[in-house]
């Protein structure tokens, strides 16, 4: 029988053994740009167009048991953008868009993890695209099977916010503020 | 009010079906060779942005015309010339064809080109094709060689009306003018 006493008496003994024994219960995972999606959907001239970054790599530490011992970094790599047009993706290195040339990459870093349902979690993460870093929150579905996970979650954010989009390509009219980023990722365990 | 053609003489729904769509087919060649030069910034893709919503709103207007030129008698031509009428009935064929088949050469790219068409901001046109940049630079080939295209029809189709009306002195030209009354 499960008292309240033994849970307590269990937990005595157990946690610290397993701290003792591996300072995070937390896996490592796998998950490389073969098996997963990075995409991207702007609005230009008021119809959406997609894309996505096609080199990213991705560092994760993970465990629905160990949420607090939990932390994944994804470094994308900018220049991997492809939005199905030579002309958009070149102009989006530019010095006025990401400015590849400074700032190659984008940095999505964990902060916290809580569970939202099941299956369902929410991460809150720093967002770093060119100089600034910003927290966003994403929400994400969460399937694992043996060890096989499958995460996917999407984020709405500004390009303002991130100063994508200089001088005159600040003016959102033409090309929206909102860009909406897609995660996809199947990882193994491992 | 008689809305529909007769015999002799074009209704008003016809003659408003071709002015308008001479004035925006005009307003269309102006806006395409203006964005074409403009440097990259958001003047230009405003201009590109007009030229579909346009372009569109061409593409539904000849569809809307030819219907309704199925639906109602065309005047007789004025001509008696065999030749000329053959040349005159090929050519209005061909106008029709390039209203429908420009503005698709212009939606056509624009999916290939992943740049989806939005028509005056109200709705947005679903994609013909997968972004396809090599699909896209013949299909810019195809707009551009039809642009001039058309330029060589209209142009034979207003020298072909001021010929009627300036050496046949018939009434050609003036039968398709907006406050002349067909007889």
């Amino acid at each position: 029988m499960d008292t309240g006493l033994g849970k307590l008496v269990r937990a005595a003994v157990i946690v610290p053994a397993l701290t003792l024994s591996f300072p995070a219960i937390a896996d490592t995972w796998t998950a490389t740009p073969d098996d997963g999606d990075i995409e991207f959907t702007g609005k230009q001239l008021g119809a959406s167009f997609e894309g996505e970054f096609e080199s990213f790599n991705a560092d994760i530490v993970f465990s629905p048991d160990d949420l607090a011992g939990s932390k994944v970094v994804v470094v994308i790599d900018i220049a991997s953008a492809d939005s199905g047009n030579p002309e958009r993706d070149t102009q989006m290195l530019t010095a006025d868009w990401f400015d590849v040339e400074q700032w190659p990459t984008a940095r999505f870093e964990t902060k916290s993890f809580r569970e939202i349902g099941p299956n369902q979690y929410e991460t809150v993460a720093d967002l770093t695209i060119r100089d600034v870093t910003r927290e966003v929150v994403l929400p994400f579905r969460l399937e694992i099977d043996g060890n096989d996970a499958d995460a996917e979650g999407t984020v709405v954010i500004k390009r303002s916010d991130f100063g994508v989009g200089q001088g005159e390509w600040s003016d959102t009219s033409q090309i929206g503020d909102e860009v909406t980023i897609r995660i996809d990722l199947e990882a193994t365990r491992g | 009010m008689a809305l529909r053609s007769t015999q002799t003489g074009f209704g008003p729904v016809t003659k408003g079906f071709h002015w308008v769509m001479a004035i925006l087919i005009v307003l269309m060649f102006a806006i395409g060779w203006y964005m074409d030069l403009l440097p990259l910034g958001l003047e230009k893709l405003a201009w590109i942005s007009r030229h579909k919503s346009i372009g569109i709103l061409i593409l539904f207007l000849a569809i809307m015309r030819i219907i309704w030129r199925i639906s109602e008698q065309t005047p007789m031509p004025v001509s008696r010339n065999r030749w000329e009428i053959a040349v005159a009935k090929l050519a209005h064929l061909a106008l029709y064809g390039v209203l429908i088949v420009m503005p698709l050469t212009g939606w056509l790219m624009s999916s290939a080109a992943n740049f989806s068409v939005s028509v005056f901001g109200l709705f947005t046109l679903p994609d013909m094709v997968a972004p396809d940049p090599a699909l896209f630079e013949t299909l810019r080939t195809v707009h551009w060689a039809l642009s001039w295209g058309i330029v060589g029809l209209v142009g034979l189709h207003v020298a072909a009306a001021l010929k009627h009306h300036v050496i046949n002195r018939d009434v050609t030209l003036r039968r398709m003018l907006p406050m002349v009354k067909g007889k």
